[in-house]
């Protein structure tokens, strides 16, 4: 008994700590929105205007959707699914194929659910390859690597390494460019997938899984929660929103090529690297077990705020991407300063 | 006293937070002595060890060595000044020939050596170690362990340590290994060497000591000549008398209705196909040291560990679980040894901890809105005495004996029929050690079957009412209720055989 009563007031610094932490990062992240909002009006033209911040939304929707997708992996222990743009890549060439061709049936060509289901399948199948691998015991880095190699070439190989075009008017021109309300189609996307990935790992038993498994994968054997299927499912999950925002960019620019992601997505140049920064910047656990799907879309709509202000600021791609890199490499330290100052593991 | 001793302890106190791991403790070696030193698990043995070794330099207290005030920050001080120790975990690096791991360090070689060279100069150490037959270029990973061994002790001296520490060299090591092993520690000592022999195994401590360091809670009882006493008395005064207290009378009788029978499961770590039978409501230890096999049984009856063969039978079902989540679906919950490793979820909230192996259970297809999960997880809280009010903090911010409350008290969320334990109360201090005891006592008497492993004596002793011992992979005997003595199963777990003569 007496231990329990030592208790009660020892660790009060450490509990102190444990409120400080879970709220910094999101005061940390807040205050630097608010700065850039600041400096955002003042010293750039053309900031505070509706059409500026639906882009920046926009922007931040593309690959926030990845992101939260690849935030299930993260938070499962997995780290990474590296092969986020060459499954972006082939899942865009195949839709652009189901729209331009239909598979070589012309009944089929212009069908936008079944190109949509194509896509999507060409997703499930990657990632429950890749999650199979992972599972029985690959490292993830090197498995995903392999992936993408695999995913990138068949997208080539199929298309011959061609623009594949489809005109307008198309089926896919309300997920591409349509709006409702207002807002893009693709913001809205974002928005349901953020709630939906929140709900799911707040109030579901998968969702304390991800977060039981990634804390500790030899606990969760134990408890009967084995890393096996759980890889499965998120890179599953990973896979299918990089189908899903491979679909809508192809839609939007009616026009599929396999190195879209690479060179032409938007101004970062590289899918994989914006997306993993993304995770990373929202303040998710590197290792498991920590961080949430509201943390990545904070991080998403971040990093789309300060690259929206370096093109007002008139600075091209070069830079841009530096930008990206350095709030990386902030990120992990700020996190790893406070993961260290509160948690109580060896 | 003939001569001074080359090694001087005096009054070394240390605490870790609010455990006090030595009082006050005394300690001395002579020149050319082998002093055992013993104690059960958390006597504050290995603190002990790691202050002479230089790990540890957070003590109070003096530290002399031949008569000179010496405070080491770091292992390589303690090794300039000729104190070497012989961890358990061995660090040699398998691929790299024999030779090679000697002079690991490179001191005395010089900058351009062949392997010959190198093996030339390992030549002297290795003879001196007992290792005459191996050849030093051959591969670390192609000798036995034993061999390995001596290999890690031959780099000590060749290292000119004059005083060795040997924690639990044998533990791992089969009869003949041993012997080999304790060969070398009477030639090290002829040859002027002083040893500190850190081991379990009480039948070595009388062979090969001349004196024996009790340690008991912390504090030193004194040195004993080993000629003077006898098992009894040793175990007598490292277990004290007094703590008998904390442990909850046992049961009346034993039931005789088995609730789990296990036959011929074979796991790796164990010679024979063991079966045995625990019955409704009773608590049944399997005792052994490390390497008896004992925890390898328990883990493979849940599932943690490949079993070459055999069945568990189960309310009148037969059946082999092959992974935790199918021992845990018949109910069968197990509490590993290491709760840091797979026990705990430590960076995530205590009552996420609690209702992990249950969630499937307390959810309505998958989800978990309101507050079900929570007021599950506090009156599972509450029946193990983890304070409510901390069921948000992150586990790892526990003492390591509600960490252990914790990590038992999560079974009790999939209300099983068999619950296993391996060390129940490792790392744990005395209060919340009794309070487990408590527990397991009130979880038997309603008619959950506990079987659990433990190396520690008193526990064996005076929590079971059914004792299995074991011994290098062998089941020796079993005892029930008024039949369980500390000095025979002391004996059937160390020396069954009559391997010595004591």
């Amino acid at each position: 008994m007496s231990t329990a009563i030592q208790e009660n007031q020892q660790p009060f610094s450490a509990k102190f700590l444990q409120f400080y932490k879970d709220r910094t990062l999101l005061a940390i992240l807040l205050s630097l929105f608010a700065v850039m909002f600041v400096y955002g009006i003042f010293f750039t033209d053309n900031y505070l205007t509706l059409t500026n911040f639906k882009a920046i939304i926009r922007d931040a929707a593309l690959y926030g959707i990845m992101a939260i997708g690849l935030t299930f992996v993260t938070l499962s222990g997995n780290f990474f699914l590296l092969s986020l743009k060459e499954t972006a890549s082939i899942c865009g060439v195949t839709f652009a194929m189901g729209m331009a061709t239909g598979f070589g049936s012309p009944d089929l060509a212009g069908n936008f659910m079944v190109s949509l289901l194509a896509a999507l399948s060409v997703g499930v199948v990657s990632g429950v390859i890749q999650g199979y691998f992972v599972g029985m015991g690959g490292n993830p880095i090197v498995v995903t690597l392999g992936g993408a190699g695999i995913l990138y070439g068949i997208g080539a190989w199929w298309s011959d390494n061609l623009v594949i075009n489809f005109t307008r008017p198309h089926d896919a021109e309300w997920l591409g460019t349509g709006s409702f309300l207002g807002l893009p189609s693709i913001t809205w996307s974002f928005i349901l997938i953020a709630i939906a990935g929140e709900i799911v790992l707040r109030h579901t038993n998968f969702g304390r899984k991800v977060y039981l498994v990634g804390a500790n994968k030899a606990a969760g054997k134990a408890t009967g929660h084995e890393n096996f299927s759980m890889a499965i499912i998120v890179f599953t999950i990973c896979s299918v929103c990089c189908a899903f925002v491979a679909v809508a960019f192809v839609a939007q620019m009616d026009s599929a090529q396999s190195n879209y992601f690479s060179a032409e997505f938007g101004s970062s140049g590289d899918m994989t690297i914006l997306v993993i920064a993304t995770v990373m910047v929202g303040g998710n656990s590197i290792m498991g077990g920590y961080g949430s799907t509201l943390r990545t879309s904070l991080g998403a709509i971040f990093i789309a705020m300060v690259d929206n202000m370096m093109v007002l600021q008139g600075f091209n791609s070069g830079p841009r991407i530096v930008g990206v890199g350095l709030m990386i490499v902030f990120s992990i330290i700020v996190f790893g300063l406070f993961a260290k100052g509160s948690r109580a593991q060896e | 006293m003939a001569s001074d001793p080359i090694l001087k302890i005096t009054k070394v106190s240390r605490t870790f937070g609010a455990i006090q791991a030595l009082k006050e403790a005394n300690f001395e070696i002579n020149e050319g002595e082998i002093m055992g030193l013993v104690g059960e698990n958390g006597a504050g043995k290995s603190t002990l060890v790691k202050i002479i070794s230089g790990f540890d330099s957070g003590f109070k207290g003096s530290y002399q060595i031949n008569g000179d005030e010496v405070k080491f920050e770091t292992p390589s001080q303690a090794e300039g000044s000729g104190i070497a120790i012989a961890q358990q975990e061995l660090s040699l690096i398998p691929n790299m020939s024999v030779a090679e791991n000697i002079f690991l360090t490179g001191a005395k070689v010089k900058k351009f050596a062949t392997l010959n060279t190198l093996a030339n100069m390992a030549r002297p150490y290795l003879d001196e170690v007992g290792l005459t037959d191996v050849d030093p270029t051959t591969r670390i990973n192609l000798l036995s362990v034993g061999e390995q061994h001596l290999v890690e002790v031959a780099r000590l001296i060749s290292r000119e340590a004059k005083i060795l520490i040997l924690d639990e060299p044998t533990a791992a090591l089969g009869e003949a290994e041993s012997r080999r092993i304790l060969e070398m520690v009477e030639r090290l000592a002829a040859n002027g060497k002083s040893i500190i022999y850190v081991s379990h195994r009480l039948d070595e401590i009388f062979k090969i000591t001349k004196r024996i360091t009790i340690l008991r809670d912390g504090v030193s009882q004194g040195v004993q000549q080993t000629k003077d006493i006898d098992v009894n008395k040793l175990v007598e005064i490292m277990l004290g008398r007094e703590l008998a207290n904390m442990f909850p009378s046992k049961a009346d009788h034993i039931s005789d209705d088995p609730k789990i029978e296990i036959k011929d499961l074979w796991p790796d770590g164990v010679l024979e196909p063991i079966s045995f039978s625990a019955y409704k409501g009773e608590i049944l230890g399997l005792s052994g040291q490390l390497g008896s096999g004992a925890g390898e049984v328990l883990a493979s009856i849940a599932g943690a560990l490949k079993s070459r063969s055999g069945s568990l039978t189960i309310n009148s079902e037969n059946f082999l679980p092959k992974s935790p989540s199918q021992a845990i679906k018949k109910k069968i919950a197990y509490c590993s040894s290491d709760r840091k490793k797979d026990g705990l979820f430590l960076g995530r909230p205590i009552f996420e901890n609690l209702t992990s192996p249950a969630l499937s259970s307390i959810s309505k297809y998958g989800f978990n809105f309101g507050s079900t999960e929570q007021d599950y997880s506090k009156s599972l809280a509450k029946e193990f005495l983890i304070d409510v009010k901390r069921m948000f903090d992150e586990s790892g911010l526990l003492s390591g004996g509600n960490q252990q409350k914790v990590a038992l008290g999560k079974w009790l969320s999939i209300k099983p029929d068999v619950l296993l334990v391996n060390e129940p109360t490792r790392g744990v201090d005395v209060g919340a050690k009794s309070e487990i005891y408590q527990r397991m006592r009130d979880l038997a008497a309603r008619g959950i079957t506990i079987i659990f492993a433990s190396t520690d004596i008193q526990e064996i002793t005076y929590l079971p009412d059914r004792v299995i011992t074991f011994y290098r992979g062998m089941m020796i005997d079993e005892h029930r209720l008024e039949n369980i003595q500390t000095p025979t199963i002391l004996k059937e777990i160390t020396d069954p055989f009559n391997e010595t003569n004591l």
